[in-house]
């Protein structure tokens, strides 16, 4: 995207007792500094027990998050 | 807070510590745990690494909770900009406050740079806007960091508990 194309803020929202979604402008790298997928919309597990960490898998609703 | 503030010395580099102002990106101990080993008193051991490696680790540091100089002044007149943690460039003496969000000059156009830790907090750089939990927005700016184990007590954020209750993935 160019700048003179950027709308809004990136957007970070903390999912009240569920994960932290990301939308808008990002680039994220995980453990091994790979770029990984930063197209559309993504989950990120904060409960610790998802099985597609750092991606949220729905585990949250069985071992809830504190907030 | 300034008490808690650390130095420590090899005879070569000042490696300062400034736990007010680390987000606990868990880079140092990563990287360098022979030097850098929260679970140990002092936690800094310069004796454990090179100073070449020393000061590669410290550089990596995201905040300024951890900083360097040369103990022969005239090297400190050296240092370039590749040297991001020297004190040239961050906190320019030990226990000056510093304004918030000083450390790092945000681009609004920049797409804000996210990173995972491993075992450790999402890393967070750059402007966005953040609504919490209880749905109140907030713009935020500069670096912050999410808690993914789930057991912080400054919950979204981070604050270190991951190593402690051993969070892996």
């Amino acid at each position: 995207m160019k700048p003179d194309e950027r709308k809004d803020l990136t957007e970070i929202t903390v999912i009240r007792h569920g994960p932290i979604k990301i939308s808008g402008d990002f680039i994220i790298t995980g453990m091994d500094q790979e770029i990984m997928n930063t197209e559309g919309d993504i989950f990120l597990c904060r409960c610790g027990g998802s099985e597609k960490k750092p991606f949220c898998d729905g585990t949250h609703r069985k071992i809830g998050v504190r907030d | 807070m300034y008490q808690r503030n650390r130095k420590y010395s090899n005879g070569e580099i000042t490696v300062y510590w400034k736990p007010s102002t680390c987000i606990h990106a868990s880079t140092c101990y990563m990287k360098l745990l022979d030097v850098f080993n929260p679970r140990k008193r002092p936690w800094v051991n310069m004796q454990g690494a090179p100073t070449e490696k020393i000061i590669e680790v410290v550089n990596q540091c995201p905040t300024e909770a951890l900083t360097w100089k040369w103990d022969d002044e005239k090297k400190n007149q050296d240092v370039t900009e590749t040297d991001t943690n020297h004190i040239k460039f961050k906190r320019p003496e030990m226990g000056e406050s510093v304004k918030e969000n000083q450390v790092l000059q945000v681009d609004q156009d920049i797409p804000l740079k996210i990173q995972v830790m491993k075992d450790g907090p999402i890393l967070v750089e750059g402007s966005y806007l953040l609504t919490q939990p209880d749905g109140s927005k907030i713009t935020m700016k500069g670096i912050s960091s999410f808690c993914r184990c789930g057991s912080s007590n400054t919950l979204p954020f981070c604050d270190g508990k991951h190593r402690k209750i051993g969070f892996t993935g």
